[in-house]
């Protein structure tokens, strides 16, 4: 009898344990501050070479841990924020795209409000648009802006010679002041070479004349106004004139065909903000030195950008700060630009010979510095809001579906507008 | 018993024991059982019914999981009723799962009825070989499939040019992407259905089949008769197994368009329910919306194998 209620002990001592397990594990949300102030959880967007600027700052910084998580895509990385946030552990630095943030701004109870840290001294640094997104209406800063997507576009220059096209960036740039004229050459390429001029229209047309507009999809006060929108009108009727002239390869960026149709020299340009030029080189590495940069038709604008915020319930929000403070830096944001290509938000240094002067032979020498930092000037920023992605998703939707399901381009500006009805109820 | 757990009741009988300890030895003759199934049953309600429980909760809700959370009672429902994007969804989802289910239950016994009967040699090596694609993870599986069924570069476009047909873009039609995830879900289950099938088809003895043979029942009527009768209840399981996991569709739906993976094509072509209640929790932030399909989804899956129950115990052959 003895020896029979001790074998029944493991299992009561099971069951208490799982009981334990479960309480705690309910209980075990990160502490605000209770870090060692030593490491730093790090969460970023993969492909955009973030590992560099880690390794440089550590070299930096022997005493501090930076422990990097690659979550995914820049969508990705926000969704997995989200849960985070939701469950309450959280990293203690993360990185927001552009269009995701507003609504983390709108929940900026979850962030910590940067001007504790003293964000206010370092404000004047940034461009005044860029650090305003990340910045609530009660005055709140959740996030410091680490680059901003300038716009160009990437041309094979071995395929513009082929077709009896100029390959000087400053003569193609020429050839096309306007998205119109852009589409006719685009007609002159294939009418020559048979082959398709750019990948897709939905983001080598729409994502970037949609970008250069003074209104996007919400006015000033924050309403929706995609409806009415002249600029966004103007850049859907391009994408669907280059569908029409049937100069697109129909390749979803990022896909992997999108990638094999690079490889293979499908196609002759592409719409490339700042950002992209690390994925031109990683997706076809053996393109280089093919490639060149030519500005961008129809005049200034911006695509893309993100910011670095730092979760309420972080375990080291100074050593986090002390991180965004060094690396965001003017200074930090040039060496950067040096090692990933991504532009910097601190006007300030584009004037610098770093940057003026800095050449990236994959794109046969280009002054990518010159030439983004040119894009930007005389821009008009346009006001982001909540549903921003998602009407972009829906806009770009409908184009993809004329160009690649046969749709029926007649009826795409409507679809779409329906659709986005439905998806944000106004 | 009823006192359990008040004041030690008098003595009754003339046990050598101490009172207190033969109430404990009786009371631990009652609970151990249950405490041996405690575990599970723990477990069931912390990660199975508390999640579904808290999900019909949430439903109920405008819950935004890092801002604000208001109560619009059934909101939710009514306007998932007038959503043209469920009803998509939930036509997708039924074509995806007739077009893998069905198929792959036929391959399935087929494949079963030839590796039993048939004299093969290494047996044992093709029928390991079968579970192969159920333990690849789904994830690779889609990757290689979808890069099979690729419009301008895929080795399956490639071969019908050789024929002389045109290339067919798969993933933005809709009957072509629903093709290509039912080969998937097919792919990945018919060598562990076939197994079950096998298992049942050894246990019926072989002088039924001898007795059939010696009637002059040829094969295919051995198969009709005998095979198919005597899996009867194994066949009732996958359906109802299938069925549940058909409906819930995810991964290869989520990875094949690169475009617009949340909604499976920029026009959801194959954006499954799984899909939609994800894109609209996780991509938009609406974890009431979303816990309404779900709900909607709990439902279906309820009903859909409650009538394949009923249909398949129902159907008896002729003469029983």
């Amino acid at each position: 009898m003895f020896t029979r209620r001790t074998a029944r002990r493991p299992l009561l001592a099971l069951v208490l344990c799982l009981l334990v397990v479960v309480a705690t594990g309910c209980a075990n949300r990160s502490r605000p501050g209770s870090g060692d102030g030593r490491s730093i959880e790090f969460w970023s967007f993969s492909g955009i070479n973030q590992a560099a600027a880690v390794a440089d700052y550590e070299r930096a910084h022997p005493e501090i841990d930076v422990q990097l998580t690659e979550v995914g895509s820049s969508v990705e990385t926000a969704q997995s924020l989200v849960t985070a946030l939701a469950a309450g552990k959280v990293p203690d630095l993360v990185l927001i795209q552009g269009d995701d943030l507003p609504r983390f701004v709108e929940a900026s109870d979850n962030f910590h409000d940067l001007r504790e840290f003293g964000a206010d001294e370092i404000r004047s640094d940034y461009l005044d648009w860029v650090i305003a997104q990340s910045t609530g209406a009660d005055g709140r800063v959740i996030g410091v802006p680490t680059d901003v997507g300038g716009l160009a576009v990437a041309y094979r220059t071995d395929l513009f010679a082929a077709a009896g096209l100029p390959t000087d960036r400053a003569e193609v740039g020429a050839l096309w002041p306007t998205w119109d004229d852009f589409i006719e050459v685009g007609r002159r390429y294939t009418a020559a070479t048979g082959a398709a001029f750019i990948d897709n229209a939905a983001t080598s047309v729409f994502y970037q004349a949609v970008n250069q507009g003074a209104v996007k999809y919400y006015d000033e006060d924050g309403e929706p106004v995609y409806r009415e929108s002249a600029p966004v009108r103007e850049a859907f009727d391009l994408a669907l004139a280059a569908v029409d002239a049937g100069i697109t390869a129909g390749q979803s960026s990022f896909a992997e065909s999108w990638g094999a149709g690079m490889q293979h020299g499908d196609y002759a340009a592409v719409a490339a903000p700042a950002w992209m030029l690390n994925s031109i080189r990683t997706t076809a590495p053996d393109t280089a030195g093919s490639w060149d940069l030519a500005p961008i038709p129809g005049g200034a604008g911006n695509w893309g950008g993100s910011y670095l915020a730092i979760p309420r319930n972080a375990e080291n929000p100074e050593a986090a700060w002390e991180y965004i403070r060094e690396t965001q830096s003017p200074a930090g944001q040039l060496d950067h630009f040096a090692d990933s290509g991504s532009l910097p938000t601190t006007p300030s240094v584009y004037e610098d010979e770093a940057l003026t002067s800095f050449t990236d032979p994959f794109f046969s020498d280009a002054p990518v510095g010159r030439i983004y930092t040119e894009s930007l000037l005389g821009l008009s920023p346009f006001p982001v809001g909540r549903d921003s992605s998602t009407i972009g998703q829906e806009f770009l939707n409908a184009i993809t579906d004329v160009e690649q399901g046969g749709g029926d381009p007649e009826r795409a500006w409507d679809r779409a507008l329906d659709n986005i009805r439905i998806a944000i109820g106004r | 018993m009823t006192t359990l757990l008040g004041p030690t009741p008098a003595p009754a009988s003339t046990s050598p024991l101490p009172a207190p300890t033969r109430i404990r030895e009786r009371l631990g003759e009652r609970v151990a059982p249950y405490l041996y199934i405690a575990p599970f049953f723990v477990i069931f309600a912390i990660f199975g019914l508390f999640p579904l429980l808290f999900t019909f909760y949430i439903a109920l809700f405008d819950w935004n999981p890092i801002g604000d959370q208001v109560f619009v009672g059934a909101d939710n429902f009514t306007r998932l009723l007038d959503d043209p994007r469920f009803w998509n969804a939930a036509r997708n989802t039924l074509s995806i799962w007739l077009l893998s289910t069905v198929p792959q239950l036929a391959l399935a016994l087929l494949l079963a009825h030839v590796l039993h009967h048939a004299r093969l040699r290494w047996a044992g090596f093709f029928r390991m070989t079968m579970l192969v694609p159920y333990i690849t993870s789904v994830a690779a599986t889609t990757i290689v499939f979808a890069q099979m069924f690729d419009r301008d570069y895929g080795l399956l476009n490639w071969l019908l040019g050789l024929v002389g047909l045109g290339p067919v873009d798969f993933v933005q039609s809709g009957w072509g992407s629903h093709l290509m995830i039912a080969v998937m879900v097919t792919w990945r289950w018919f060598g562990y259905t076939t197994l079950l099938y096998l298992a049942s088809l050894q246990a019926i003895p072989r002088e039924t089949y001898e007795a059939a043979a010696v009637d002059g029942a040829g094969g295919w009527q051995r198969f009709r008769h005998i095979t198919v009768p005597s899996l009867r209840p194994i066949i009732v399981f996958t359906v109802v197994t299938s069925t549940i996991g058909g409906l819930q569709i995810f991964t290869e739906p989520l990875l094949v368009s690169r475009a617009a993976p949340l909604t499976c094509g920029p026009t959801r072509e194959c954006q499954t329910l799984t899909l939609f209640l994800y894109e609209q929790g996780f991509g938009m932030f609406q974890f009431g919306y979303a816990a309404a399909i779900g709900v909607a989804l709990f439902v279906m899956v309820v009903a859909i194998a409650l009538i394949n129950y009923l249909a398949a115990t129902r159907v008896r052959p002729e003469g029983k």
